[in-house]
């Protein structure tokens, strides 16, 4: 194993910044005590925290950290004393010019002994997704939904056992990490603005970092259980959530680590088949509607988004393959939509039955003026048509050979000056969508048959459909 | 005669106590169990499901479960792993993905030593399937013989040995998949399939056979209907080719034509084109073209369609006439891309009363019509059917 990131006490003596320049150094390397990573989703940014238990002598303490091959952020390492603060003190930082990814602290120290001092860093090249496997029982009415997280760490530093905790939200940051890790420490000029930027951030660490105190207090080194999966907390912070591994884990470089977040075992779900071209495609789409709510075995956190692969009991002691599709972040109560495609055994076919043309109005040669033979005008052999009704008869037909009653609904958006007339009771998604829902059942054929009206030509008054009950 | 078999999915067990992470460890001892069953499950029509069965040794405590594959396209992040033997007390900790391997490694708690039986299901690729039919009809043409073959075809570069095999539908499989091998499986017979003999003249969708003599062409096609009452219908026909013979009666076959059958839910036909009728003759004219203004530049159009049909067939024989009035409105001269507005005349013999009300739309109106077949004097009977079409409010 390659350990990259190093902190040095220097035990030269009365070396201040210069340290560094010394031809001649004695050193210790106090290693980690515990290390905690706030793996961030929305962002290349994790937080890293470190205690290391050093040991001070009265006077003048140079420590050195180091960091090569990583990607740390030089700006965000900080150093606070966990004990024995009141005794010690930074008095200064240094960023060596001729060594980019190390800094020197002089320590001021009233302590003849041990201290546990805490290192703190952004780096970036750790990751974590979420993804999730469903298992619909084979009747189709409740599944198995389970969640899991995956942590990717390729930060150029292993993290051994670390206590882990993942972050969901979109922060807002004004500069990447990466690019900071890669470019060193920003400007003397830039870091103003920097700093100002990243308030948002520091304020989330102060957060993290009052969170963590309070966990130490409540012993934070969980012993890793042998005989069940880890849990994982799940806690609201802000405007994000906050997910906490139980226990410590090794994390190495180039690895990645799956565990499972959550699981609801009888998680009942509706079917719906929709046809909104606007969402789905041209095609009338079979869905999968569950909520993530309490009263639905779920609802102990959002969902992230994340990939989810969804499988059904064939009940020949087998699983089914029915979709793997991504969702976008799902908060506590709000519904789930599996899209599951186009299903050959529901047939959905839009016809147009018939077409005519009335109501016309014609324009006078050369002359401005409009005439209607509803309205008992005369009409010359000459006048040209500038305005008519179209009438279209259409009917959405469904074809459902399945054994069990589907239900669908039906969006559709019209252009132009339209009014809709059905029987269906349809109402309006906007001003241009009438939208509607009818059951088919098991082995039947549906038309549901509409009127629409476009008016054309100068008989267009509006851009918007109306609706007509029939 | 057997042979061994090559297995790019390797499952170990490694034995002792876990090393976090398994395999940093420098000298590992590893057991493989083999593969106890395979089922492949070939019911999506997208990708195909593997899952395994096998028994491993697990130690009381944590156990490193390490799945590995190479040369075979495995979706990495579909795999799972199910304990089948004792689910509630096996449990599954953790997964972990060492870099730049095609491997994973299960971190597996058991409260117990022993074996266990578990199952791990996997997404792979280059394993897929396609159907095929062959049917063979009786020598009158009124039934058929319905065979459904499964064809699974393995380029996965992966052997599964004995595997099961399930297409969703039908009976389940049992035969050894070895690598690049097809295996064509008969996985339905139907006997006494009622078949309706369909011929169609549609000037629009298939044309002229002799544009001169504006003889149209006219496709012959089998029509199956996928229900029990026509000795079908226990699950949807899948896409594939259907090959069509015919029993010559002198215990032989010929062959008459393949098509596509496109997939096929319960209760719905399926039309197989097999090629054209050239005893079925139909020659299609515009006998009659007259406008008439309404008033401005609105006018409407007198349009009489005639068909000229004669079957020099010894059998008689059902015809679909088919006319596109979108295609009729543009031969008489008017372009434009608004709907047709049309209504049918009743001085023709083919007027709303024995239109296809279910086939009809407001681009296409259809009619079924008999014919007689030819005479005793071998000459066919010539049958002649109008349209009289009024084409309203063009401008």
């Amino acid at each position: 194993m390659t350990r990259t990131m190093v902190m040095v006490l220097i035990s030269t003596g009365l070396v201040r910044v210069a340290a560094a320049s010394s031809n001649i150094d004695l050193s210790t390397i106090p290693p980690r005590d515990g290390v905690q990573l706030t793996i961030y989703n929305s962002e290349d940014l994790t937080l890293v925290r470190e205690t290391r238990t050093v040991t001070f002598r009265k006077g003048m303490n140079p420590l050195q950290f180091s960091w090569a091959n990583t990607l740390i952020d030089p700006s965000s390492v900080e150093l606070r004393f966990r004990t024995n603060s009141d005794q010690l003190e930074v008095l200064d930082t240094t960023f060596p010019h001729d060594k980019p990814q190390m800094l020197y602290w002089n320590v001021q120290s009233e302590l003849d002994g041990d201290a546990q001092v805490e290192v703190t860093y952004f780096t970036s090249g750790i990751s974590w997704a979420a993804d999730y496997v469903c298992t619909s029982d084979p009747q189709e009415e409740r599944m198995r939904f389970e969640g899991f997280v995956r942590i990717t760490n390729q930060s150029g530093e292993d993290y051994e056992n670390a206590q882990v905790r993942m972050v969901v939200g979109t922060i807002n940051l004004v500069e990447k990490v990466r690019e900071l890790a890669q470019r060193g420490l920003i400007a003397d000029a830039d870091r103003e603005a920097y700093e100002r930027g990243r308030r948002p951030i520091s304020q989330m660490v102060d957060a993290a970092r009052r969170d963590l105190s309070m966990e130490l207090k409540a012993g934070m080194a969980v012993a890793e259980s042998a005989a069940a999966p880890k849990e994982i907390v799940k806690q609201g912070l802000s405007e994000y959530f906050l997910f906490t591994v139980e226990g410590t884990e090794t994390i190495r470089h180039t690895w990645s680590k799956r565990m499972r977040l959550f699981q609801g075992l009888q998680v009942p779900f509706r079917i719906q088949y929709r046809f909104r071209p606007q969402e789905y495609g041209p095609q009338m789409v079979r869905m999968f509607l569950l909520r993530n709510d309490r009263e639905s075995d779920l609802g102990t956190t959002p969902l992230p988004d994340g990939i989810v692969r969804l499988y059904r009991d064939n009940g020949r002691d087998g699983l089914s393959m029915l979709v793997q599709q991504g969702i976008r972040y799902v908060p506590i109560g709000q519904e789930i939509e599996l899209n599951l495609g186009v299903d050959p055994e529901v047939i959905h076919e839009w016809v147009k039955l018939g077409s005519r043309r009335d109501n016309f109005w014609f324009r006078r040669h050369d002359v401005e003026v409009y005439y209607s033979p509803q309205q008992g005008h005369q009409v010359e052999i000459r006048d040209t048509v500038a305005g008519w009704d179209e009438h279209q008869s259409w009917v959405e037909r469904i074809r459902n050979y399945r054994d069990k009653p589907v239900d669908v609904e039906i969006r559709r958006r019209f252009e132009g000056d339209v009014l809709f007339c059905s029987g269906l009771a349809p109402t309006l998604y906007d001003y241009q969508s009438p939208q509607f829902a009818a059951t088919v059942e098991r082995g039947q054929k549906c038309d549901l048959a509409y009127d629409l009206t476009f008016r054309q030509g100068r008989n267009q008054k509006q851009n918007r459909v109306t609706l007509e009950e029939r | 005669m057997s042979r061994p078999i090559a297995w790019n999915v390797v499952v170990g067990i490694l034995v002792g106590p876990a090393l976090a992470p398994a395999a940093s460890a420098g000298i590992k001892l590893i057991t493989l169990p083999p593969r106890e069953r395979v089922e492949i499950q070939l019911d999506n029509p997208q990708v195909t499901l593997v899952e395994e069965e096998r028994i491993v040794p697990l130690t009381q405590g944590v156990n490193d479960v390490v799945f590995a594959w190479a040369n075979t396209s495995i979706d990495r992040e579909s795999i799972q792993l199910r304990c089948l033997s004792d689910p509630d007390a096996v449990k599954v900790l953790s997964v972990s993905y060492p870099p730049g391997e095609n491997a994973l490694t299960w971190q597996v708690a058991s409260p117990k030593a022993g074996s266990a039986r578990i199952r791990i299901s996997y997404l792979i690729g280059q394993l897929d399937k396609s159907y095929a039919y062959q049917a063979t009809a009786s020598p009158d043409e009124k039934q058929l013989t319905l065979w459904q073959y499964v064809q699974l075809h393995n380029r996965s570069n992966e052997e599964f040995g004995m595997a099961g095999m399930w297409a969703g539908f039908g009976e389940r499989f049992e035969r050894p998949i070895g690598i690049n091998e097809t295996k064509k499986l008969l996985s339905a017979r139907f006997a006494n399939v009622p078949v309706q003999k369909v011929y169609l003249a549609d000037l629009a969708a298939h044309g002229y056979l002799d544009a001169g003599k504006r003889q149209l062409r006219v496709p012959m096609s089998y029509r199956l209907k996928n229900d029990a009452a026509h000795g079908l219908g226990l699950f949807p026909l899948m896409f594939g080719k259907a090959r069509i013979f015919q029993d010559d009666g002198q215990g032989m076959s010929a062959f008459l034509g393949e098509d596509w059958a496109r997939f096929t839910p319960r209760d719905d036909e399926v039309d197989l084109f097999l090629g054209v009728a050239r005893d079925i003759v139909v020659k299609r004219t515009i006998d009659r073209r007259e406008q008439k203004r309404v008033l401005g530049n609105l006018y409407d159009y007198y349009v009489v369609v005639k068909y000229e049909i004669e079957n020099f067939k010894d059998q008689p024989a059902v015809l679909d006439l088919a006319e596109s009035l979108r295609a009729l409105r543009s031969e008489i001269g008017i372009n434009s891309d608004r709907d047709v507005e049309w209504e049918l005349g009743d001085q023709g013999t083919l007027g709303k009363a024995r239109m296809d009300v279910e086939k009809t739309t407001v681009d296409r109106v259809l009619f079924r019509v008999e014919l007689p077949p030819r005479g005793p004097d071998d000459q066919a009977v010539k049958t002649t059917h109008t349209l009289h079409v009024r084409i309203r409010n063009e401008w």
